[in-house]
């Protein structure tokens, strides 16, 4: 019989990782539950971190907005830090599954899942986002680009918990972007993304970029030749096109039941222009 | 394990695994067959029930997950026998055919109209967008959603 | 105090609505039963293969197991089937398909159901397969059955089409290709079996033909045929995969196995796409040729249906579809030819517009491509040709009934989502393309000849005064059931609390035929029709005896009550009910539908289903905007404009509208059975998509009323002609808004990029 543990702070959390150090962790289950309901996996032991209310809540630390892992999706959409700072990342938050699956699923699962396609990665990553991971030693702090380390996989050890993200605030760019390529309107998995941070300056020239593409790769796709080929130059069609180029030989796009790599690679390049009309 | 929780406003007690699916619970355990189980993956939205008044899908819950929440399914939406506002709507809008997907669609909605009593259409859209109706087109759905939002504002306002 | 009674013509709720709002409706999915056993299916996972041997041992040993059936414990033929009867309940020699049945376990519990499942150990010699039908039919191929892969070969011919292209001014040609299709409905194939003490069976089971599930089982398990109860609750869907045996023979062999226990079987969501039918993948060959002015002359066209393992309603299909192949045009002379062939892919079977949904996108975009050769604007060449009543169709069918394409397209050229669509267009936002595109359809309503079409329809005054209709035919969703009330209604002159009605019971209601082709209203309405009158005479009657009245004139039936106007007395009806015996309050009537006459060569190759003589008409206009950096393709817009005679409930129109538009949607953006060696790559809601909320925008519709003086209150179904129009009409509208012409379905934002080839501007 599979056992299921629901601790109600980090303190029995760490006691139920002494006592079962296999056991697979979930929050919202809509990843987890649906695998081991249907077989695909087999865990002896759940842990469900839903009672803990030290891992949610989104917190204004400065220079930082630090989100707690198991928030959820729609109470991200409901912050208004998250709104109002991190508008990349709500944006991604609004697309994912559906009304459904965002009162269920949080940010941590969507983080420790680390599916390429995982849509709050590319904004995380734009903003080099760190992940806090705590045990019952302690506290670390990790990049999230060094964080996931393929599809489906993490530095997570056995018995530590994604606590947090700590995104610093992009105050240094002007222009928010983020889309998504989905073969519906809703319950959809990305089949391209794209999370883009700009600074214009007043006459249009690009300052800064912070690009990064999802499902086009193993993992989240950054491209700092891209950055530096749209550094200096104006948003136009051509620049962005320049760009396009360079990134579709960046990624590493695989053909599956949704798209084929020919697709995904072609509108990797295609999204950056849609950065002339981005506001 | 003994799980307890509010059903419908009653307390209620099930002795069953701790990870037994929460949609089966109701469905098998508790003979309760308004939430259905379409798909046992989270895609169809048909096991919609709430959880201390939120949308959630049950069939991606563990049984444990509900020890002590209030949960509510489409057979505790009509207090004392008079309809939701929601209800009528589907009633009088159209809005139901087969019916399976219904109770979840309802459930959803009335999540939505909890949260943001004046949506537009495409807030409904997008509020009700995980829940699959393979007959409807869905635009009597958000009729009816329309409706009963109109109805309740109206109502709070005499 | 004023009473609404039910009125034809006016929008009413549904009567089972309520019921469905609370959660109180009990589909097949939700009955149980004490002392359940669970049954379950061992699948063959492969495509092809001789069965060797089956390890069933460790699935026998496992605690909780009550029983491990396989071909051996099965008496009778072993043979499902609708028409051909080619399918195994178990599968003894060999396997099929993917999803063919192997072994039947019974357990305590859905756990140890599963769990003995995995533990089943299937012993094949793979046999090579095939899963491309024009490969089937190479004599090389390897066979699926042994009386060859061609299921039928058939040729729907008019006049001369070979010599008739030399006559043309213009040839067109193009070939189409349309993937297999799932029905998903959200309540899955179930059913619930148990014998009784005198050894009959009784079921209750997701079906749309209960009548005819008694002879599938009888005949498949060596049963006799009235020894088999049959309940059909409204179904949470159908759209065609619950016509024909799903669950239903190896629920009945669970029930003769489980030592008087009641069995429950449940296909989960991948089962049900493993193991249930789908739409027919169809490839398509189409040449068409017309005079300068437009006038369609000559069509030739070449259809192979990909059956899959077993036949189903396969010929079937394709006959209907070789029927509509030339769309609701006047084509004077056809060449039609159809091959029905097997495979060792998924079974295809019977779905929302049967044939006809497939070769609608062929004939569709011939008239777009003949359209723009010419010069002539979409809506015109369509009119120019549109059937007339009186008219011969392309099958050769002279159309006596109504046929109202003209006003359909009439109507939705005058509307100004038509006139004013070149403004839409013109708005269009930074890369952005959009374009509107418009299909002409028809769909035929009814079996056709070769079998009656027939219901036969019960109504009664109970004892309480309520009218009890007795259902014939299954209620999937369409609203047959409140249609039927609403016909009863209007004639007794009642109002709905008045009104009850049971669903399907081969116990207790009439054969009625299948839930399926468009019929239930018009042929169970017909009869339905008859027999109230009958028990309104009868009634009538009855009251003027118990008012000592020498006649009846005068009487008239209102909401609970006969009354005598000119006297104002009144007989309540409960009194009628308390007062004469139940054989005097019920009345039996019987209704045919009635058949095409002309003597049609074809007709001779399909022994049912053709041809037809009923057909409903849509025309459909979509809007479309297509991104140019994604290829993605949304509709922003749709427009139907539907004629199926008089209209019941203009609400349960608009319902059968938005519904087959919506799957219609799905079908021609994102609905796709992948397949790869005859395994589903795709089978379940994830990898299977269909349209959510976000996916189907408003849809307006208008009906075109013209009156069918042969169905009930002038009408003709209209429940599956909506799902024939949106892929053509949403290709079209690609084709205008991107310049592409796509010729396979799903259309996909890639098939657009690629067609367009549009990197972003600079090399891509």
């Amino acid at each position: 019989m599979r056992e299921v543990f629901l601790p109600g702070s980090l303190e029995e959390l760490w006691r139920c990782f002494e006592e079962r150090p296999q056991a697979a962790v979930y929050a919202g289950g809509t990843d987890l539950l649906v695998g081991t309901y249907n077989g695909m996996l087999n865990p002896e032991t759940l842990i469900c971190l839903d009672r803990i209310e030290e891992l949610k809540g989104v917190g204004d630390r400065g220079d930082n907005v630090r989100i707690g892992s198991c928030t959820t999706h729609t109470q991200l959409l409901e912050e208004s830090l998250v709104q109002n700072h991190l508008p990349a990342l709500w944006r991604a938050i609004a697309g994912i599954g559906s009304p459904l699956i965002r009162n269920m699923g949080t940010i941590g699962g969507n983080i420790c899942t680390a599916s390429p396609a995982g849509d709050t990665l590319p904004p995380l990553y734009t903003m080099k986002a760190e992940v806090e991971l705590r045990s019952k030693g302690g506290a670390r702090l990790m990049p999230i680009g060094d964080f996931v380390t393929g599809p489906r996989a993490t530095r997570l050890h056995g018995e530590e918990v994604l606590a947090a993200v700590w995104v610093k605030k992009p105050v240094e760019y002007n222009l928010h972007h983020f889309e998504k390529v989905g073969l519906r309107n809703a319950l959809a998995c990305s089949v391209v993304s794209m999370a883009a941070l700009l600074r214009l300056a007043p006459d249009g020239l690009v300052e800064k970029a912070a690009l990064a593409w999802g499902s086009v790769g193993p993992t989240i796709i950054t491209c700092r030749e891209a950055e530096e080929a749209l550094i200096g130059g104006k948003l136009t069609a051509a620049s962005l096109g320049e760009a396009a180029a360079i990134v579709r030989k960046a990624v590493n796009p695989i053909s599956d039941v949704r798209a084929d790599a020919d697709y995904r690679r072609t509108v990797a390049g295609n999204l950056l222009l849609r950065l002339t009309v981005a506001n | 394990m003994r799980i307890s929780f509010y059903l419908n406003g009653k307390k209620t007690d099930v002795e069953v695994p701790p990870d037994r699916r929460f949609v089966n619970v109701l469905r098998e355990d508790l003979g309760i067959t308004g939430t259905k189980d379409g798909c046992g993956a989270g895609e169809c939205g048909s096991c919609t029930i709430l959880v201390d008044g939120h949308a959630r899908l049950s069939c991606l819950m563990a049984a444990v997950q509900l020890q002590g929440r209030q949960v509510t399914t489409i057979e505790g939406l009509a207090a004392d026998g008079t309809l939701h506002p929601v209800q009528e709507a589907f009633i009088e809008y159209g809005a139901v055919q087969c019916g399976f997907c219904t109770p979840g669609v309802i459930l959803a909605a009335v999540h939505l109209l909890n949260q943001n009593p004046d949506p537009t259409r495409e807030q409904i859209r997008v509020g009700l967008s995980g829940n699959l109706c393979r007959c409807s087109g869905y635009v009597k759905i958000v009729d009816a959603v329309e409706a009963a939002a109109r109805k309740i504002r109206e109502g709070k306002l005499r | 105090m004023s009473i609404k009674m039910l009125e034809i013509g006016y929008p009413t709720p549904r009567f089972d609505a309520l019921a469905k709002v609370t959660g109180e409706e009990k589909y097949a999915v939700d009955h149980t039963r004490e002392d359940l056993l669970w049954a379950g299916t061992k699948r063959a996972g492969l495509a092809h293969g001789i069965i060797r041997g089956i390890n069933m041992s460790e699935a026998w040993a496992l605690p909780g197991v009550y029983a491990v059936l396989t071909r051996n414990d099965v008496a009778g033929t072993n043979r499902q089937g609708i028409v051909h009867k080619d399918q195994p309940v178990l599968a003894g020699r060999k396997v099929r398909h993917c999803g063919d049945p192997v072994a039947l376990v019974l357990a305590e519990d859905r756990d140890t159901l599963k769990k003995a499942l995995s533990l089943i150990e299937v012993d094949f010699e793979p046999l090579q397969g095939v899963f491309d039908p024009e490969e089937a039919l190479k004599p090389e191929a390897p066979l699926v059955h042994e009386t060859g892969n061609l299921l039928k070969k058939a040729v729907v011919r008019v006049g001369n089409a070979i010599d008739a292209f030399n006559e043309c001014d213009i040839v067109v040609e193009d070939s189409f290709e349309v993937p297999g299709q799932e029905h998903a409905f959200i309540e899955t194939e179930n059913g619930l079996a148990w014998l009784e003490p005198d050894g009959g069976i009784v079921m209750i089971v997701s079906t749309q033909a209960p009548f005819r599930d008694r002879f599938e089982i009888a005949h498949a398990l060596g049963l006799e045929v009235d020894a088999i109860r049959i309940i059909a609750p409204y179904l949470g869907g159908g759209f065609g995969g619950k016509d024909g045996a799903t669950v239903q023979c190896l629920l009945a062999l669970a029930a003769l196995h489980a030592g008087g226990r009641p069995v429950k079987m449940c296909w989960e969501r991948e089962e049900s796409f493993i193991a249930g039918y789908k739409r027919h993948p169809v490839r398509m060959r189409y040449r068409l040729g017309s005079m300068r002015d437009g006038t369609l002359h000559a069509l030739q066209c070449g259809l192979i249906y990909d059956t899959g393992a077993y036949a189903h309603l396969g010929v079937e299909v394709m006959a209907l579809g070789m029927e509509h192949a030339g769309g609701p045009y006047r084509i004077p002379n056809t060449l039609i030819e159809g091959w029905c062939v097997y495979t060792n892919n998924p079974i295809s079977g019977a779905m929302r517009g049967f044939g006809v949904c497939q070769v609608s996108f062929g004939i569709e975009r011939m008239m777009d491509l003949l359209a723009s050769k010419l010069g002539m604007s979409r809506l015109d060449i369509r009119l120019k040709n549109a059937l007339r009543r009186g008219d011969r169709n392309c099958a050769g069918v002279t159309l006596v009934h109504s046929t109202g394409i003209v006003p359909c397209l009439e109507t939705l050229g005058r509307h100004c989502l038509w006139t004013e669509s070149g403004k839409w267009k013109a708005a269009a936002g930074p890369f952005k393309r959009r374009g509107v595109g418009i299909a002409a359809v028809s769909n035929a309503m009814g079996y056709g000849r070769g079998l009656p079409d027939s219901a036969i329809a019960q109504v009664e005054l109970t004892r309480e005064g309520k009218i009890r209709v007795y259902g014939g035919v299954a209620d999937m969703g369409q609203g047959n059931a409140s249609a039927f009330i609403q016909m009863a209604g209007e004639i007794l002159r009642q109002d709905a609390s008045r009104m009850e009605i049971v669903q399907p019971d081969t116990d207790l209601t009439h054969p009625s035929g299948s839930s399926s082709a468009g019929r239930t209203t018009y042929t169970y309405g017909n009869a339905l029709i008859q027999a109230c009158k009958e028990l309104k005479e009868k009634l009538l009657h009855r009251a003027a005896l118990v008012l000592m009245l020498d006649e009846t004139h005068g009487l008239t039936l209102l909401p609970g009550t006969i009354r005598h106007l000119p006297s104002g007395r009144d007989v309540p009806l409960d009194l009628l009910g308390r007062t004469f015996p139940e054989t005097d309050r019920i009345a039996v009537n019987q209704f045919v539908m009635p058949v095409a006459q002309d003597n049609i060569d074809a007709a001779r190759e399909f022994k049912i289903g053709f041809p037809h003589v009923f057909f409903s008409y849509a025309a459909h206009l979509a809007y479309v905007e297509v991104d140019e950096l994604t290829g993605k393709i949304d509709v922003k817009g749709y427009f139907a404009v539907t004629e199926g005679g008089r209209v019941i409930n203009p609400t349960g129109f608009e319902q059968q509208v938005h519904g087959a538009v919506s799957q219609g949607l799905g079908y021609g953006l994102m609905e796709e059975v992948l397949l790869e060696q005859g395994r589903i790559l795709n089978p379940n809601f994830t990898g299977y998509i269909i349209p959510t909320s976000l996916d189907v925008p408003e849809v307006t519709s208008i009906c075109v009323e013209t009156v069918e003086s042969t169905g009930p209150f002038g009408m003709k179904g209209i429940g599956e002609v909506g799902t024939n129009a949106p892929l053509p009409a949403i290709a079209g509208a690609v084709e205008d808004a991107a310049g592409c012409r796509l010729r396979r379905s799903p259309l996909t934002a890639a098939s657009v990029l690629r067609a367009t080839g549009r990197g972003c501007g600079v090399d891509g």
